[in-house]
């Protein structure tokens, strides 16, 4: 009886080796060299361009901010100043590109992806030194009451900022531009401020009013 | 009102049973505890009723147990290696009485059980938490439930996330043992808890030391070994079934438990076990924690065959769970900080709900392990493998629609092979060896539409070692090494999402020797010196990216500091993390009074941490960025608990973890280290009463301090003004820092009661318990989110286990 268990014992114990030696050779033999996919990352935005067009035509003012490295250390690189003239409309439109993806691929354009998007999203202004007459003020960061002249609105009709009118001051001015993307899923309102939600872009160039 | 009217009934209750207990309680119950061949067993624990009044078995095996009062007590002798034995009497004279426990041969677990003879009965310094224990933690996590034992925290990421804390050190270094093989899952996160069922464990053992070497590297700070029960061997049916209800979060638990034999095929035995939770949004003082439910379904199935000298076993577990992390964690950069710090109740607040939403965790577990055992004239020999399949989904909030889709999709395979020989020829001398393998493969899914946290790696680790244990009449000695060699092949992508790859090797030796010396008068000192090293994870070395709430970029070692890129090992100073621990622990046992008191001194060599080096701009904003660094740590403490048995039905028991930790080489303090804690319990119980069972009433005092040994805080309201005055307040000082001061001081209140019944074949165990039950408002300093809100408000729970 011991013996005829022990026969048992040891066939089970040789299984056992064979089922673990299968299973390590099954997983190296998965541990093919194949490299990993590359993932898309529709996230990232790496470049922010602000095009200031002056109305009833001219050239438009570009700046642009550039994230060099995504997640990286590098800070990112602000070019400007934003060159406005004196006492004259223009109309602000942004576009933000993530240049890591080819510019076929979906991801490229995150400016359509905020758009679809549009009622979880919203655009804050604010400047310094009062450099428009028009919206007068520092703009709506402090607080989502002060004017701002948006052009285009989500399907609940409230303000979303991809295109926006401003009207240069009379004088000679300096002062800094700051737009800041909120990402406000559920909680985009019509007083949903700029401490709402997740911050999805934040950059601030210099202004010269000339 | 709820709680006012429960401490009133508390009170009551307390007049009561006062009033009861004058009776005529003198009755002794002493005896011995021997082995089979009758030779006397010390140290065996003996607990009498189901309540916790515990003698220990002095060197003759001699136990006393004075002062009973009359009535029916059940007796049980405990001694880890053996069989629990059970015993029932009525108290009516003086009583004596000769147990015989049987080794534990048998164990489904024994690789476990004998290991922790080896590690645990010699080696000194260890705390179990046994089934009575964990019955009145039931419904608790692995990791909150462990939180009762002295030396051991948690670090926390909500109600719902806790991770082990074995004096201050965690994750990477605390070894978790499930059924005896490794728990391989992501655990380089500090939001990622060990993916075990508390139910699946009929006790936990928490070795303190590092000298349990045999279960392989990075036992820096200690091990947790989860045992469940044995098989059962011959024919019967059996099992439990428990329900426990909460009030906090609306939760229910319920988990079951049915065991047999197969008849007329002695030695044959299975098992089945599940659990089920459910848990909506848990609440603070003042407000919901929105977005903080829990979903959980476990099952476990075990056989297995036993003979004298041999037996086999197979086991499967499945662990699943859904987790929501509370919603107003969900920030970008530091301005969202400032905000999120600043706002109470946190951002999404709002009233309860059983729904989960982003962010949230979705991971599952697979366990398949086989093991066998025999044991020949030459020795004992031991073989188990072990298949874990890990995979874990996290889910951000996310724009461009890809808040359903995972940020993070990792599916990990762990292969483990042990084989292991015992000498069992001599009493007086055990000597051992192994060889034990691990094969595992870390893999990303595709799909996530972000560069991953952490590259796709395979590991291939082997290691070989021996284990010799002296027994000596008053001393036990143990020594013990270890080689360990690890291989690393890594894949993955850099912050331009180009491909790199890389191969890495580490090998280095553990080593440990210990004794237990038996003093006069039921006194006991243990020491142990042990080192045991790590092989750095892949997440200290490639990390890269936001984590969940973290509002700070992570790097990887092998980044480079100015360029980001992924650099070759011989190019940095990295150096291998190695942990230097001595512990020693005196224990005293008597009739009145039992005293344990552990002191330790873990020096770790190049400990690896994430220390805040300086903040970058990207176009979301500015986040400050954390890089993986090196540094000396010194970790020093206490543990201390006494049982102070007043009379034969009231017992206090004092507790106190005592801990200081620093960075030596920047003479610095650590973060999240977790403050001293302090607690006294008060128990009043008769077995007894209105002949109901068990019957016990108890509370406890907690008082957590607040941690002094922090590092300096720099708010991000801080952070954001140096940045408009172009400076930066981490340049000048790379010393550690925190965002918010570390919370006030708590005390915290929780009370309890339980009775048991008897009904027919079964036995019912009724607890009613009231945690926090003050509403007491408070923060804990090792809680991740203590930065956004208050910590858990009261908690009612009811508890029925019908056992049969």
């Amino acid at each position: 009886m011991k013996n005829n268990f022990m026969n048992i014992y040891q066939s089970v114990i040789r299984v056992l080796f064979a089922l673990s030696i299968l299973a390590a050779t099954l997983s190296l033999g998965s541990c093919d060299n194949d490299d990993p996919t590359k993932e898309d990352a529709p996230e990232l935005i790496t470049t922010a361009t602000l095009t200031f067009m002056p109305s009833g035509g001219g050239t438009a003012v570009v700046v642009t901010a550039t994230d060099p490295d995504g997640d990286g250390v590098k800070d990112i690189e602000v070019d400007g100043p934003i060159n406005l003239m004196k006492n004259k409309t223009y109309t602000l439109s942004l576009s933000l590109i993530n240049g890591l993806a080819s510019p076929t691929d979906e991801g490229y354009d995150i400016t359509a992806e905020v758009e679809e998007e549009s009622d979880e999203h919203l655009f804050f202004f604010a400047w310094t030194n009062e450099v428009f007459a028009d919206p007068a003020g520092n703009g709506n960061v402090d607080n989502r009451e002060d004017p701002l002249n948006y052009n285009d609105e989500d399907l609940g009709g409230l303000p979303l900022g991809l295109s926006t009118d401003w009207t240069s001051i009379a004088t000679s001015r300096s002062g800094t531009f700051r737009v800041i993307l909120k990402h406000q899923p559920d909680l985009k309102s019509a007083t949903s401020s700029s401490d709402t939600g997740e911050t999805d872009l934040d950059i601030t160039f210099n202004i010269n009013i000339e | 009102m709820v709680i006012k009217k429960a401490v009133v009934l508390l009170f009551l209750l307390c007049v009561q049973v006062v009033a009861s207990a004058q009776n005529n309680c003198a009755i002794k119950f002493s005896g011995t505890v021997v082995t089979e061949k009758g030779e006397a067993l010390a140290g065996a624990s003996l607990g009498i009723g189901k309540t916790e009044r515990g003698e220990v078995s002095d060197r003759n095996g001699k136990f006393l147990f004075s002062d009973l009062c009359p009535g029916e007590y059940e007796v049980s002798v405990q001694y880890l290696g053996y069989k629990t034995k059970r015993f029932r009497f009525t108290a009516t004279k003086d009583t004596y009485e000769e147990f015989r426990l049987e080794p534990e041969i048998t164990e489904l677990n024994e690789v476990v059980i004998q290991d922790a003879v080896m590690n645990t009965e010699q080696a000194q310094n260890f705390t179990v938490l046994q089934e009575k224990q964990l019955a009145e933690s039931a419904g608790k996590t692995l990791g909150e439930s462990l939180k009762e034992i002295t030396g051991v925290n948690s670090i926390q990421a909500g109600p719902g996330i806790f991770k082990p804390v074995i004096h201050g050190v965690h994750s990477q270094r605390v070894l978790i043992l499930n059924y005896g093989i490794r728990q391989e899952g992501q655990q380089w996160g500090a939001e990622h808890a060990p993916e075990i069922d508390p139910f699946v464990a009929s006790n936990i053992v928490v070795i303190k030391d590092a000298s349990a070497i045999k279960y392989g590297t990075d036992a820096l700070g200690g091990v947790i070994v989860v045992n469940p029960a044995p098989l059962p061997e011959s024919a019967g049916l059996g099992g439990s079934i428990n329900t426990i209800a909460q009030s906090n979060g609306r939760s229910g638990t319920i988990s079951g438990l049915l065991e047999g034999g197969i008849k007329n095929q002695e030695g044959w035995g299975w098992r089945l076990q599940g659990t089920a939770k459910r848990a909506g949004d848990f609440s603070s003082p003042d407000y919901m924690l929105t977005n903080t439910g829990i979903k959980e379904l476990n099952f476990s199935a075990s056989t297995g065959y036993h003979k004298e000298n041999a037996g086999v076993e197979v086991f499967f577990s499945h662990f699943q769970t859904e987790l929501g992390i509370l919603k107003g964690t969900a920030i970008g950069n530091l301005d969202d900080l400032v905000n999120a710090m600043e706002r109470e109740p946190p951002q999404y607040t709002s009233g309860f709900s059983y729904g989960i939403s982003e962010p949230r965790q979705e991971v599952s577990h697979n366990l398949l392990k086989l093991n066998g055992h025999i044991d020949t004239h030459t020795g004992d020999w031991r073989v188990q493998y072990g298949f874990q399949n890990n995979n874990r989904r996290e889910y951000d909030i996310r724009m461009a629609g890809l808040s359903s889709i995972p940020a993070i999709d990792l599916v990990l395979n762990t292969h483990t092979l042990e084989t292991e020989w015992e000498s069992n020829n001599s009493e007086k001398h055990i000597s051992g060896f192994g060889i034990t393998g691990m094969l595992q493969e870390n893999n990303n899914i595709p799909g996530t539409q972000r560069i991953p946290f952490i590259p796709d790696f395979n590991n291939l680790s082997a290691g070989l070692f021996g284990v010799s244990k002296l027994i000596f009449k008053k001393v036990v000695a143990d020594f013990g090494a270890r080689y360990d060699y690890r291989y690393y092949n890594v894949a993955g992508y850099d912050y331009k999402n180009t491909l790199y790859k890389s191969s890495l090797q580490f090998n280095n030796v553990s080593a440990t020797a210990g004794a237990t010396f038996s003093l006069r008068k039921q006194q006991s000192l243990s020491v142990n010196l042990s080192t045991s090293w790590r092989p750095p994870h892949v997440a200290e070395l490639y990390s890269l990216g936001t984590h969940q709430s973290a509002a700070a970029i992570e790097y990887g070692l092998l980044l480079n500091d100015s360029t980001n890129e992924v650099m070759e090992i011989e190019d940095v100073p990295f150096q291998i993390e190695q942990a230097l621990k001595w512990v020693s622990t005196y224990q005293r046992s008597g009739a009145k009074f039992d005293f344990e008191a552990s002191a330790y001194v873990n020096y770790i060599f190049n400990y690896t941490y994430l220390r805040p080096t300086g903040i970058t701009q990207n176009i979301r904003g500015t986040y400050p960025y954390f890089r993986y660094t090196q540094t000396d740590a010194l970790f020093v403490g206490a543990d201390l608990s006494a049982t102070w048995r007043v009379s034969p039905m009231w017992r206090i028991t004092p507790k106190a973890t005592l801990l200081r930790a620093s960075d030596v080489r920047h003479d610095d303090y650590l973060v999240n280290i977790p403050s001293n804690k302090f607690e006294v319990g008060l128990r009043y119980e008769d077995p007894t009463l209105f002949s109901l069972r068990n019957f016990y009433v108890e509370s406890k005092v907690k008082w957590v301090a607040q941690q002094h040994r922090a590092p300096r805080t720099i708010t991000p309201r801080e952070f954001n003004d140096a940045i408009l005055e172009d400076t930066d307040p981490l340049l000048g000082s790379s010393s550690n820092f925190d965002f918010m001061d570390a919370p006030d001081a708590y005390w915290l209140i929780n009370v309890a009661m339980g009775v048991s019944a008897d009904m027919g074949k079964a036995r019912y165990d009724f607890r009613l318990a009231a945690e926090n039950l003050l509403n007491t408002e408070y923060r804990e300093y090792t809680n991740r989110f203590r930065y956004y809100a208050d910590d858990l408000g009261t908690n009612f729970i009811f508890s029925i286990k019908c056992t049969f």
